[in-house]
């Protein structure tokens, strides 16, 4: 399994290559275009397949999970359950 | 006819220094443009593709996705380009139905493929962003020659873009698009939206849509400037629209409403380049009109069409206040008719003024057809005009008002999604009797996805296993926003799905809360 940072950062950059300038663990990646907000659901679907974990219906609306570095501290989190 | 490579280079002899394209803070002139869209060409032909060969490509917005297009019409190249979020499946069988021979990808979509069984490229593949086994890194382009390839007997007729229409599943339509099209496109836009070489026009859909496309190539054959949003949200838009100063724009309606939105909600930069602006894909409500106008402070046009005929109607906001309903007139290269349908067989009368029917049209600009589906085109089509599967009606001075659609098809932020793909794909979970995807009605995309289900006696469904499973195996545009689960759908008396009545036969149920 690949580690969660990675894993996240290559999701997010599918398309575009995220700039080196851009400091990316406070990068919201929906308000920036890196995840469209329909796509949004599956990225999460992807998150719970790769590392087995289950997001709750709170963690969903926290806009949090919009965050790169918060995302990556809650998916270890789950990991380290 | 002038051909698109020709008349590109043309302007990078005439006005080297000119800007002519930014995109993502990068931005080249038309003569470094002209050294990457020949460099691209001996790319592709080092790599071993040839005339005729079809390319498919994850189509992401660079200034390499716009180089491409060139480099394609050039050596008599056909482009897919595709979705990159649409799920392997849909991939397997664009590549399959629009004979796809290459792949240009990222290497993200390599892994992907592989992750899941892989896929057979019959031609060559291209990484774009660094080393991938068993692929061409697109590195290689630094090496190649800056001299423009000398090609022949390239006739503007070959396909150069085939756009598919159909999401994941069945047979899609692939529409078949040459050169010629987006030349003889890009001129009629020219001519009616008074665009000059000053224009700087901003394109800020995916490029693997028609609209997008058409917004790069002509400021290009033109020698004006094309401004290449990277990514969508309102928040770039306005951004990008403050620094790069745009003249000319064609939006999709749903991103005028988000755009306006965002403005009344945080403190938004002056935004008065724009000289025009045309809404595309849905009518917006006058009080949006009005708002944006003040703001934008430029002429409004509204216009009609659809992916096979291009554009088929416009209309300004200012120069005809009293047709606000309207979509406007034809442009001079379309004629439209309104068909009446009698009992469903034949579609040869003419409806009277104010009469609804079905809007066909015969343009010059439409397509080649639907590759290799030649019989489907020709069923379409009436004594020449197109049935665009849309109703509306002619008021008495000819001008043109949408009232609705009378295919089964679900526009969703303009974006067309077939209801049937969606059928098929979430039909297959073993806990589903039946299931159909609807329209709904919604006030920020227009239209989202619906989904209607029955589920096995037997067995108790979950609608969050519902909604993963359609993250896994859907595109994100294909996603059902509102599931409903119901005892039956409903049906005529030949048991054929009434699509249309879903949504009434749900707030009959008194499900929709």
């Amino acid at each position: 399994m690949k580690n969660v940072k990675e894993f996240i950062l290559d999701y997010l950059q599918r398309e575009y290559t995220i700039p080196d300038d851009i400091d990316i663990l406070s990068l919201n990646y929906i308000e920036s275009g890196y995840i469209d907000s329909l796509a949004m659901i599956q990225f999460i679907a992807t998150l719970e397949d790769e590392f087995n974990i289950t997001f709750t219906d709170d963690d969903l609306v926290n806009p949090d999970i919009k965050v790169v570095g918060k995302l990556i501290k809650l998916v270890e989190s789950k990991l380290n359950k | 006819m002038s051909k698109l490579a020709d008349l590109f280079y043309k302007n990078s002899l005439e006005t080297p220094r000119k800007t002519s394209i930014w995109c993502d803070k990068k931005s080249l002139t038309y003569v470094e443009m002209a050294d990457l869209v020949s460099k691209y060409s001996n790319l592709l032909i080092t790599s071993g593709i040839k005339y005729g060969d079809h390319i498919a490509i994850p189509m992401n917005n660079s200034i390499e996705s716009v180089a491409l297009f060139f480099s394609a019409a050039e050596l008599g190249i056909c482009l897919v380009p595709l979705n990159p979020t649409l799920p392997l499946e849909a991939i397997k069988s664009a590549m399959h139905f629009g004979d796809m021979k290459h792949l240009i990808a990222r290497k993200s979509f390599f892994n992907e493929l592989d992750k899941n069984g892989g896929l057979e490229i019959p031609g060559v593949s291209i990484c774009l962003d660094g080393d991938y086994p068993g692929t061409v890194p697109f590195s290689m382009i630094d090496g190649m020659s800056s001299v423009r390839p000398k090609i022949e007997n390239i006739t503007g007729n070959e396909s150069l873009i085939l756009t598919m229409t159909s999401g994941s599943t069945g047979n899609p339509k692939p529409i078949d698009i040459s050169q010629k099209n987006k030349y003889d496109r890009s001129m009629a836009h020219i001519r009616v939206y008074g665009i000059t070489k000053d224009d700087r026009i901003l394109a800020a859909t995916p490029l693997y849509h028609t609209l997008a496309e058409r917004l790069v190539i002509l400021p290009l054959i033109l020698g004006a400037t094309a401004i290449l949003l990277p990514r969508f949200t309102p928040a770039l838009w306005l951004k990008c629209v403050e620094e790069q100063k745009p003249t000319f724009t064609i939006a999709v309606s749903v991103q005028l409403a988000q755009i306006l939105e965002h403005m009344k909600h945080t403190e938004s930069p002056d935004i008065t380049s724009f000289r025009s602006i045309v809404s595309s894909s849905a009518l917006l409500e006058e009080k949006v009109k009005l708002e944006l106008i003040e703001k934008l402070r430029c002429e409004f046009h509204e216009m009609y069409g659809t992916s096979e005929t291009s554009t088929i109607t416009n209309i300004c906001f200012q120069k005809t206040p009293y047709k606000q309903k309207s979509v406007g007139l034809p442009f001079d290269e379309a004629k439209i008719r309104i068909l009446r349908d009698d009992n469903n067989t034949d579609f040869d009368t003419d409806c009277a003024p104010y009469e609804i029917g079905e809007i066909a049209c015969m343009s010059s600009l439409i397509c080649k057809g639907y590759y290799k589906h030649d019989a489907m085109m020709a069923a379409l089509t009436i004594d020449g005009y197109f049935r665009t599967g849309d109703l509306g009606y002619l008021d008495e001075d000819g001008y043109l008002y949408f009232t609705g659609r009378k295919k089964e098809i679900i526009i969703t932020g303009a974006v067309n999604v077939y209801p049937n793909d969606i059928d098929t794909v979430v039909g297959r979970m073993p806990e589903i009797e039946e299931c159909a995807a609807f329209s709904y009605p919604d006030n920020r995309l227009g239209e989202v996805v619906a989904l209607a289900i029955v589920p096995k006696a037997e067995f108790e469904i979950n609608l969050r296993t519902v909604k993963t499973y359609c993250a896994r195996n859907l595109a994100d545009f294909q996603q059902p926003h509102k599931i409903f689960i119901i005892d039956q759908l409903p049906k005529n008396a030949m048991g054929k799905l009434q699509r249309m009545s879903i949504l009434s036969h749900i707030k009959k149920m008194g499900l929709d809360t």
